[in-house]
């Protein structure tokens, strides 16, 4: 980091902070606190719901991931249109009409308390696990790449974040979201540029994009259906639909963006701008990967991108002949490329090939020197399952980007890790004040008392991030099993949903059996079968909605339509 | 906590209907997928 690079990083962060608290003045009623006084326009909550979902880890794994395996990652988005179209439908002015602060409210109004409350336990469970490694994994990929103590990055991202998201709430939290995600949309932009910008002067951007296919990395769409596969275009319709159903039917850090809405029509907008915009976005972020693959073939990269597991290793004595086959399949690789853009240019299908076939069998040899430097990493003491994809795009910054462009990059990383965290942190207070204080300890009090309640609510989610991201390190493989506990949860919160916008004649009681029925069946499949996660949602969804119905068969007047169907009659304590 | 107000449901600002837009938004999909199909194979 040069001087340049520290300016433009230290503005945006102010910039970022003191937006937010200009932005978050008359947040002193909890109506304006936790749903800015439902005034927002739809282009906020558009960019708010956008920079909430993508996460820091997002950038660094995308790109990482387009450089390994190419771009067919984008399908996992193709269901998200679909699931906004039904959430628009069905959920918005559901949500909307019954005048609610979270989405477990709802709930109560449509069931009982008891669903609500559960509902809402599983929300806190979930997100608060999450919370923490939102700041945790890009403090720790930053951490490597800076060379800066872990616990600074997470407590100068920690720090910011608390700020202005216990001073100004979801005003401060949508406003900054929308500066956070300008910021980032600059910083791609210019890293896009700017790696073309770096290819060597005989290769174009038609060769780059040439290149680019040729190495497999512009599989954008994969029709073949796998059940292991985790990205095709079914997984991506099917799953991927589910998936956001919950994502943003369900889970109160979504949810609260649109109710945050000065008109349903302006909450319909916002998410539909997400179900038009996300795909484009995504194959952008997708396509710098890509273009850095290709840099790489005319620059030789490291062995390894995390460079402190590659000093590690580099003094034994098993990586010397690593290394070396590594160079010279490098080498090789280098002159296969100029070879293919010279047959592609003079038009000779018969070179293409040739030069393609010697091209893949040095890829091949590359490959194979990186998977043995990985297992020299484990059997010198480092983490099992060693995989260094997350630190190639931010090694590539740091390295060959101009100073003010490698600052301006750092600077989208933590944008992008606050407006994750803060959203997180924002809805997690909401849910812990709304459904559990207020139903629970204080079911009548001021409003500027709630106000006050929702500022330590923040304030303690914010400092449990902070102190969970500081652990860790000690969770070692803990970290890849709490992605998974995360999705232990998603199926039975959709199913409850489901029942209550599609079935009138289900009751709380029923929904709640299928609910615990819905949590066993997951947990059954997560304990004794070798089902992906990715199923649980699914599964657990449909487990939920077929107890439910049959506990509502089972009983006697079960087919009586509930009369809290209609939101607002029943008001909770 | 106050009772909040109630909040207005207007038409789209423009195609005229919700299920329009949705119909908008499920060809625009389709294009979309349709698109990057041809952009694989047109680089594979």
């Amino acid at each position: 980091m040069r001087t340049l690079d520290w300016f433009v990083l230290v503005t945006s962060l102010v910039s970022i902070i003191a937006y937010g608290l200009y932005r978050s003045r008359g947040s002193d009623t909890v109506d304006r606190y936790l749903l800015a006084g439902r005034s927002m326009p739809w282009y906020a909550m558009a960019l708010s719901i956008m920079a909430t979902q993508a996460s820091a880890i997002t950038f660094i794994s995308t790109t990482g991931q387009s450089y390994v395996d190419g771009m067919r990652f984008v399908q996992f988005y193709f269901g998200l249109p679909i699931a906004m179209i039904i959430i628009c439908a069905t959920a918005v002015p559901i949500f909307r009409r019954a005048n609610i602060y979270t989405a477990y409210e709802y709930l109560e109004r449509r069931f009982d308390g008891k669903t609500r409350s559960l509902a809402s336990l599983i929300f806190l469970c979930q997100r608060g696990l999450s919370a923490g490694l939102t700041i945790y994994a890009p403090a720790l990929v930053l951490s490597v790449i800076l060379g800066w103590p872990e616990r600074a990055t997470t407590f100068l991202m920690g720090v910011t974040v608390i700020t202005y998201t216990v001073a100004g709430g979801i005003k401060a939290v949508t406003w900054s979201d929308v500066q956070q995600m300008c910021i980032i949309f600059l910083g791609l932009v210019v890293a896009l540029i700017t790696v073309i910008v770096l290819l060597p002067a005989q290769v174009s951007f038609g060769d780059a994009v040439y290149l680019a296919g040729a190495a497999g990395r512009l599989n954008v769409v994969t029709t073949h259906f796998d059940w292991n596969d985790r990205f095709n275009i079914w997984s991506g319709l099917f799953g991927g639909t589910l998936l956001f159903l919950s994502y943003f039917g369900c889970d109160q850090s979504q949810v609260q963006r649109y109710l945050t809405g000065r008109s349903i029509t302006e909450s319909r907008l916002g998410l539909l701008f997400n179900a038009v915009a996300k795909i484009p976005m995504q194959f952008f972020v997708l396509f710098i990967g890509a273009m850095v693959f290709v840099f790489y073939l005319f620059i030789q990269p490291p062995v390894l991108f995390h460079q402190a597991e590659l000093a590690r290793i580099q003094s034994h004595a098993e990586f010397e002949p690593v290394a070396n086959q590594y160079s010279q399949a490098f080498e090789r690789r280098r002159q296969a490329t100029l070879a293919l853009v010279e047959a592609h240019h003079s038009g000779d299908p018969g070179a293409e090939h040739r030069h393609a076939a010697n091209y893949r069998a040095a890829q091949h040899e590359i490959d194979a020197a990186r998977t043995q430097a990985a297992r020299l990493v484990e059997q010198t003491g480092g983490e099992k399952d060693f995989s260094d994809t997350n630190y190639i795009f931010l090694s590539f910054v740091t390295r060959y980007l101009p100073a003010g462009i490698v600052g301006l990059v750092i600077a989208v990383i933590f944008a992008a890790t606050m407006s994750a965290s803060s959203g997180e942190i924002n809805s997690l207070a909401t849910v812990t004040v709304v459904d559990l204080y207020r139903r629970y300890v204080r079911r009548s009090a001021s409003d500027h008392h709630y106000v006050l309640a929702s500022r330590w609510a923040t304030l303690f989610w914010g400092v449990y991030a902070v102190a969970f991201a500081g652990w860790g390190k000690h969770l070692g493989p803990l970290i890849v099993a709490v992605n998974v506990v995360g999705s232990l949860f998603y199926g039975s919160l959709l199913g409850c949903f489901v029942v209550a916008f599609g079935f009138r004649r289900v009751r709380g009681t029923a929904v709640f059996i299928g609910m615990l029925a819905g949590e066993a069946a997951i947990f059954a499949a997560f304990r004794f079968t070798a089902i992906h996660w990715l199923w649980y949602n699914p599964l657990g969804c449909a487990t939920v909605v077929a107890t439910a119905l049959l506990v509502t068969w089972l009983t006697p007047g079960g087919g009586v339509p509930a009369e809290a169907a209609t939101p607002g009659m029943r008001q909770p304590g | 906590m106050p009772e909040l107000p109630r909040v207005p449901d207007d038409p789209p600002p423009f195609l005229g209907s919700w299920r329009r837009i949705y119909v908008a938004v499920l060809i625009y999909l389709c294009l979309i997928i349709a698109g990057f199909y041809l952009f694989t194979r047109a680089y594979r």
